[in-house]
């Protein structure tokens, strides 16, 4: 708990949560304002929800994976984690605390994404507005549990490897599972022969799907509820992955010791 | 109160407390080795150690810190046996905070909100500017801070024992005088073990530890100073 809170006492004083923050508010009023909306109006609110969410995933990926990476780094090399070791507190419960203190400034933003899209986005008709708040509510969980895993890998690696490795690879993984997977599939049906990419695509993250703002942006409506638990179930089965992962590979103090 | 076997295997057993001030304990057994991966010093003898301040006098690289983080249960020993009793604390040489963290928050984050306002009265005997971002501490002031936050989250009623890897580095005398005078107040209240280089001769070194020529051993009757067990490392 004394780490939690002395992450939690870190992320404040760097103020940085401010801005951030703001870019969360202020982006998804003032980019749908560059579309064309005076000649059509109907842009406005996919446009809004389309900011509010790739802004979501811009904070997630500059800025909660980059503060991972940093406080893993920085909790195995000033000591801090020798410290709470020798008394008592395990590789484990170090781990958890610098996270949950990470995503408990991420919870904010995504509160936002969801509160834009529901209250400045809301379409009209009450059928596609009920599916319009179980969209956003399936993005937000599928969202959480990306960016989550991706930013418990970077404290894990980089408590042992240093800040770039703990912020390149989780970033890395989730630019490739959101857009590289897509374009590896489009190969793999150029070239339907190939085992190789097969197997790559198989074992490849598919961050892609937690991604719903097509089906905000052209009103598909919510996931049906039967492929939403199949997602659900996939991104747990990553979560564990990741988490075991970054367990293993976390590290209290630095390598040398 | 706790009672802990051998660090290593962090486990704790429950006994009944007392109304004396809890008594911990550290005994170093003979043959207990300490290094990484082969033998940097040896214990010649069994050394029990209770409360109150014992210093660690040896050259760079005799082992030191290593003891101190093998008896901290941060890395294994080689061989031999000791025991712990109570809640430990391990200030290593490199205990820093954020840079942009205030001394003030990082009191707010780790001490107890009764000892607080104790702690940064001692920050102010130490001369110590809570309100200034840590990055822009100077070495000795940033050393202030950990030396605060272990003195303050000492455990009332419980056992407590302190291992300080060289805090006198970077600090004044005035700030060295502070820490002393603070730890001769609450002696009773902890095991403090704590290696340094002292750069003064008179300073009073009532029991402690040394390492020299790979071998491990308790030092001075009660009454000694640092001009007497410098001859002994040299």
């Amino acid at each position: 708990m004394d780490l939690f809170r002395l992450t939690i006492s870190t992320l404040m004083a760097r103020r940085m949560w401010v801005v951030v923050l703001l870019v969360a508010v202020i982006t998804p009023i003032v980019f749908p304002l560059f579309t064309p909306h005076e000649t059509n109006t109907t842009l406005l609110e996919p446009a809004r929800a389309q900011s509010a969410w790739t802004c979501t995933w811009l904070i997630g990926i500059l800025w909660t994976l980059s503060q991972a990476a940093r406080f893993g780094e920085s909790n195995s090399r000033s000591g801090i984690g020798s410290y709470f070791r020798a008394q008592g507190v395990g590789s484990l419960r170090q781990i958890f605390a610098i996270w949950s203190a990470i995503m408990l400034f991420l919870l904010p933003v995504v509160l936002v994404a969801v509160g834009t899209c529901l209250l400045f986005a809301m379409p009209a008709n009450p059928q596609e507005a009920s599916m319009w708040v179980w969209t956003n509510l399936q993005f937000a969980a599928l969202f959480l549990l990306t960016i989550g895993p991706l930013a418990l890998l970077g404290v894990g690696l980089a408590s042992r490897f240093g800040t770039l490795i703990g912020y390149v690879v989780p970033t890395g993984l989730c630019l490739y599972g959101l857009y590289g997977v897509t374009y590896l599939g489009m190969t793999i049906r150029l070239r339907d022969d190939n085992k190789v990419l097969e197997w790559l695509y198989a074992i490849s993250p598919q961050y892609h799907l937690a991604d719903l703002t097509p089906r905000l942006i052209f009103k598909m409506g919510h996931l049906p509820w039967a492929d939403f638990t199949s997602f659900l179930l996939y991104f747990l089965a990553i979560t564990l992955i990741l988490g075991c992962s970054a367990t293993l590979l976390f590290r209290t103090d630095p390598l040398r010791n | 109160m706790f009672i802990r076997g051998e660090r290593n295997n962090l486990s704790f057993k429950m006994t009944p407390s007392v109304s004396a001030p809890p008594q911990a304990s550290v005994k170093l057994s003979q043959g207990l080795g300490i290094g990484y991966r082969s033998l940097l010093a040896e214990v010649t003898e069994d050394i029990p150690l209770e409360n109150g301040t014992h210093y660690l006098l040896a050259r760079n690289g005799r082992g030191k810190t290593t003891l101190l983080k093998t008896v901290a249960g941060l890395i294994r020993k080689l061989s031999g046996s000791f025991e712990t009793h109570g809640h430990c604390q391990f200030i290593g040489d490199e205990f820093f905070f954020d840079r942009e963290l205030k001394s003030q928050a990082v009191f707010r984050a780790l001490i107890p909100a009764a000892r607080r306002e104790d702690a940064f009265r001692l920050a102010d005997k130490l001369e110590l500017d809570v309100g200034r971002e840590f990055g822009k501490l100077s070495f000795g002031n940033r050393k202030k801070v950990g030396l605060v936050v272990a003195e303050f989250r000492l455990r009332e009623n419980e056992p407590n024992l302190l291992f300080y890897d060289e805090p006198f580095t970077g600090l004044d005398t005035p700030a060295r005088e502070a820490i002393s005078e603070r730890w001769k107040a609450t002696g009773d209240q902890a095991v403090r073990i704590v290696s340094c280089h002292p750069d003064f001769d008179s300073m009073a070194m009532p029991s402690a530890l040394l390492i020299t020529d790979g071998k491990i051993f308790r030092g001075g009757d009660g009454n000694l100073t640092w001009a007497d067990f410098k001859e002994r490392l040299n």
